[in-house]
């Protein structure tokens, strides 16, 4: 058994059918929706955490893409644009898991396996240079 | 051997000057004492960038066919001042913008502008004589414009309080989020690397010292608001509360985008991020002693940010080696400390303005008039009464 999450983007044409239900009937993946934003008949992102045999999870996915469904390995919601960031720290002042850490050169690091996804940081950063990718 | 400005500006001038960073400095001290490296060392560069709220720029936009004497405008949707001159304006950096509020300001139009791209500029007017334009509607960038200048009236805080919050609620501040029940502490500086540390007794830099200033040749022009010189100091001069200011002023067609930065702080408002380097020569012994101060030497208090009043209690009173570590004890709470200025942008300015001195690319500037020493600050008094 193993434990993964995934981001799954969902195309205009793909909103309206029961994929998930999919996963748990063929491929026997048990799972948790983390996130969801599903607009019916526009486009959808689910972030899920799914756990199951290695091979019913690689055959799932593969599942998912043919049915031209984005999936995307993911650790943390949270993505930190480093043209933007300057390294100024406020970000870190609110990260209680330490995902967010200056280095030893004072330059801001993203630990994504750390993040809870409380999303504070979002808000502390004064360069809004941190989104939430769904 | 005391050095002048000017043997300073020809060694300078013949690629011979000996410059480094106020971080580098402090191990060469330790090695050679301060009276060899005084004679050894002619330039130590400092630096900072971090938010510095009381920012802006003064514009002329130029006239417009038929001209228009400009009353109320706006620049992306910020308003820009329009009591000076007919198409002279003051865009202030924390101005918020009418309809993206604090996510967009001043100080936003400010770094946009630098960077080259078209700001949409809206004025009105009553109409007048000599200028019956009542409304304009345009794009225009900083190439387009006369004049484009930063006055910033306060900048580069000499020293400054660390933030916490012994409250049950978490507070947004200009100090970022602080967490309940003394969750966090946040400060700004850059330290042993911070200008006006680095010259406590402000011996070399005053009015008309030539700095790097967000990317170009600026000076200072005046002592900042708020200029607190009485403030308490350690038994060599350092402060050890916010002390000094310095008021800018540079040209913004010769800025760098990278150094001035449009910023927010949630529940609290726009700010700049302001990149700042200044030069201090070593004139004597006494000035490179000043130089080689430590993080560990230099102290500031825990302000408790949560008592709504002007003077808010200090819970600790703590060094910068003891911020920068990471944490600080409160009374047996270990509370993670973060920065709010970017030291990694510090160095980077400090490393660029010792380049342009080591390349002959900028010369030091006396000051021409030196700022007053035991310069207190007064408070607002609220008198009752609607007239007098």
């Amino acid at each position: 058994m193993m434990t993964k999450k995934i981001l799954l983007s969902f195309p205009q044409k793909a909103t309206g059918q029961p994929m998930a239900m999919e996963l748990i009937k063929t491929y026997h993946l048990d799972f948790n929706i983390l996130k969801a934003y599903i607009d019916d008949n526009v486009k959808g992102t689910l972030l899920l955490e799914i756990k199951g045999e290695e091979a019913d999870i690689e055959a799932g996915i593969v599942f998912l893409r043919q049915n031209q469904i984005g999936v995307k390995d993911i650790q943390s919601i949270v993505e930190v644009d480093e043209k933007k960031c300057v390294s100024c720290g406020a970000c870190t002042a609110v990260c209680a898991v330490g995902a967010l850490e200056m280095t030893d050169d004072w330059s801001l690091v993203h630990h994504d396996d750390k993040c809870l996804e409380c999303l504070l940081c979002v808000k502390a950063c004064p360069m809004r240079a941190i989104h939430a990718i769904i | 051997m005391a050095k002048t400005y000017q043997e300073i500006n020809e060694k300078i001038a013949r690629g011979e000057a000996v410059v480094v960073t106020a971080e580098e400095v402090i191990d060469i001290v330790k090695e050679r004492g301060v009276k060899e490296a005084a004679e050894y060392v002619d330039v130590v560069t400092t630096a900072t960038f971090g938010p510095m709220c009381s920012s802006g720029a003064f514009l002329n936009f130029g006239h417009s066919d038929p001209p228009i004497r400009m009353g109320e405008i706006t620049m992306n949707g910020v308003e820009a001042y329009g009591g000076l001159a007919a198409v002279d304006t003051y865009l202030g950096a924390t101005q918020p913008s009418q309809d993206k509020g604090i996510e967009y300001g001043g100080a936003h139009v400010i770094h946009d502008l630098i960077a080259g791209k078209e700001v949409h500029l809206v004025a009105k007017s009553q109409g007048t004589d000599c200028y019956p334009r009542k409304e304009l509607d345009t794009w225009v960038k900083l190439e387009d414009l006369n004049e484009a200048y930063l006055f910033n009236p306060r900048n580069v805080y000499q020293n400054y309080n660390a933030a916490i919050n012994a409250s049950s609620h978490r507070m947004y501040t200009y100090m970022g989020i602080l967490q309940p029940n003394m969750g966090n502490i946040t400060y700004s500086t850059s330290g042993e690397l911070s200008p006006l540390l680095n010259d406590p007794l402000l011996k070399t830099i005053g009015m008309g010292t030539r700095i790097f200033f967000g990317g170009a040749q600026g000076h200072v022009s005046w002592m900042g608001t708020q200029f607190n010189t009485a403030c308490p100091r350690d038994d060599k001069g350092y402060p050890q509360t916010p002390g000094a200011t310095l008021a800018l002023i540079g040209n913004m067609k010769e800025m760098n985008p990278k150094y001035i930065r449009g910023a927010v702080y949630e529940g609290y408002g726009t700010s700049m991020f302001v990149g700042v380097g200044i030069p201090i020569p070593i004139l004597n012994e006494e000035i490179m002693a000043f130089v080689s101060v430590e993080n560990k030497d230099l102290y500031t208090n825990v302000i408790d940010y949560s008592v709504p009043k002007k003077a808010k209690p200090s819970l600790k009173k703590v060094s910068y080696a003891e911020l920068r570590s990471g944490s600080v004890d409160i009374n047996g709470k270990i509370i993670k400390t973060s920065p709010l200025s970017s030291l990694k942008m510090a160095r980077e300015i400090a490393e660029e303005l010792t380049n342009w001195i080591k390349k002959g690319e900028f010369f030091l500037q006396e000051p021409i008039q030196s700022f007053p020493m035991g310069n207190a600050i007064k408070g607002l008094e609220i008198k009752e009464g609607e007239s007098r």
